[in-house]
């Protein structure tokens, strides 16, 4: 096993067993807190109004696929839905959820399946809730925009991986006068959500959409552990600032590229 | 009595493919069940992508109804979809014929219907992030909106060449902005997102998030 693949083991076990700590900690607390995000306090109220008023609710997935690096955000887009969907049971219109990707379709319909069966509602068909409405970034964008300017669609969320084409989906939703979170991993497409949509979701904060939405105590463990290593790299890189100070530069640069 | 073993042997079954192709990343030894189990996944990765045609097929035909705003799109979305799968049949059927060129005309469709309608499409995209960047300003007016504002505004002047105006002191702020803080906000954010997807990967990992119905 080489250097790196010894360090990053223990990154990935350490970070699963500080979950597992913080998850049995956690679990026997009632009271939770967490730092103020605003966009996921309006996005509960979004889907309050829209149970109240019958409207609809409408998750896009993006069109990242599920075996690459882009697969993350879309998968916490997933359990952002499946929350959705569980709270926002009691309105007229099940939620609506869009996807560029095939996998993540039938992902996205199982999970409404899921939640559904959970809460002891049969829905029995779900194939037009999960849709894949198209394969280019473009047809795609085109396809959601059906979506979401419906004229029964009064909130929008956005989450999963996105290009430049999610501009087209953020200014539908403020000329709709729709509310739309929207949030990726994608830096430049990060840019283009901060400009257009109603709130943003920033770096990490995407993937604490879970905990906010109440999916379970190991969403809430998993950001505290997020938090640790938050400081531990804080520590590392003013560790390695003080040593490349007194001369130790090369040492650094041979533990970053793994050779002993 | 029903006995539900759909939901546990599916959660234990992508649980342990999960492990695996994870240490496969550190582990040397289980290289080869990694990439065994990777090539597996990208084959079903291609099957779904069927089913989701026609799944956009069938909801669709489903749209097409005159009662639908939208149907008309449905109604060309279909058509389209039919008549480019019908060319695509043709083009296999011709492609064992001695002599001609392959994929002709599905080559035809990508470079005159798809292309153009796709950079056109890109072209009307620079028009919403104008229209986007136009109504920042009007919607948030906070701190941090401000900065991002001016601090595009600053970007665009030191990328601009135009022959009148070259002013040296903009392409040194650009410099400064992209080399500093815009490159240390990318890594923080990064970083964030790094640990991020290492949280939902062991979430679904160790089961306590299944996105596949379990």
């Amino acid at each position: 096993m080489t250097v790196t693949g010894l360090v990053g083991l223990i990154i990935v076990g350490s970070f699963l067993g500080m979950m597992i700590i913080f998850n049995v900690v956690k679990s026997g607390s009632t009271e939770v807190k967490l730092r103020p995000i605003p966009a996921y306090t309006k996005i509960k109220r979004a889907i309050g109004l829209a149970v109240e008023d019958g409207s609809q609710l409408h998750v896009s997935l993006g069109r990242g696929g599920v075996t690459n690096s882009q697969s993350a955000s879309a998968f916490v887009g997933l359990s952002m839905m499946e929350q959705i969907v569980r709270i926002a049971s009691s309105g007229d219109h099940p939620p609506v959820a869009t996807t560029g990707n095939a996998a993540l379709a039938i992902l996205a319909q199982d999970t409404i399946r899921g939640a559904y069966k959970a809460i002891n509602l049969e829905e029995s068909d779900t194939s037009a809730a999960g849709e894949l409405v198209g394969l280019t970034p473009f047809s795609y964008a085109v396809g959601t925009l059906s979506t979401m300017q419906g004229g029964e669609v009064s909130a929008s969320l956005l989450a999963g991986w996105y290009g430049s084409e999610i501009t087209w989906l953020t200014t539908a939703g403020e000329r709709t006068n729709n509310f739309t979170l929207a949030g990726t991993a994608h830096l430049p497409a990060q840019a283009i959500m901060y400009a257009a949509a109603s709130e943003t979701l920033i770096g990490e904060e995407l993937f604490a959409g879970g905990a906010y939405l109440g999916a379970g105590s190991m969403h809430e463990a998993s950001l505290s552990t997020q938090d640790v290593f938050r400081w531990v790299i804080v520590g590392g890189i003013l560790m390695g600032i003080i040593l490349k100070f007194v001369g130790f530069g090369p040492l650094i640069q041979d533990l970053l590229a793994g050779t002993p | 009595m029903k006995l539900k073993f759909r939901a546990p042997i599916a959660t234990a079954i992508a649980m342990a493919v999960g492990i695996v192709v994870l240490l496969g990343y550190f582990v040397p030894a289980a290289k080869p069940l990694h990439f065994l189990f990777l090539r597996i996944g990208m084959v079903l990765a291609a099957v779904t992508l069927l089913v989701g045609v026609f799944n956009l097929l069938f909801v669709h035909i489903r749209k097409m109804s005159p009662k639908d705003s939208n149907g008309v799109y449905s109604f060309i979305l279909v058509l389209a979809l039919l008549i480019t799968l019908g060319v695509g049949i043709f083009d296999i059927y011709k492609s064992y014929q001695p002599g001609t060129s392959s994929f002709e005309w599905s080559n035809w469709i990508f470079t005159y219907i798809q292309l153009p309608i796709e950079t056109s499409l890109f072209a009307v995209m620079t028009v919403s992030l104008t229209y986007a960047a136009a109504h920042l300003l009007r919607r948030k007016q906070d701190f941090l909106t401000i900065s991002f504002f001016f601090v595009v505004l600053l970007i665009f002047l030191g990328t601009l060449s135009l022959p009148i105006i070259d002013v040296p002191v903009f392409e040194d702020i650009y410099s400064w902005i992209i080399s500093v803080p815009a490159l240390g906000g990318a890594r923080g954010l990064l970083l964030g997102i790094a640990l991020g997807t290492i949280a939902t990967g062991l979430r679904i990992l160790t089961g306590s998030d299944r996105p596949y119905g379990g």
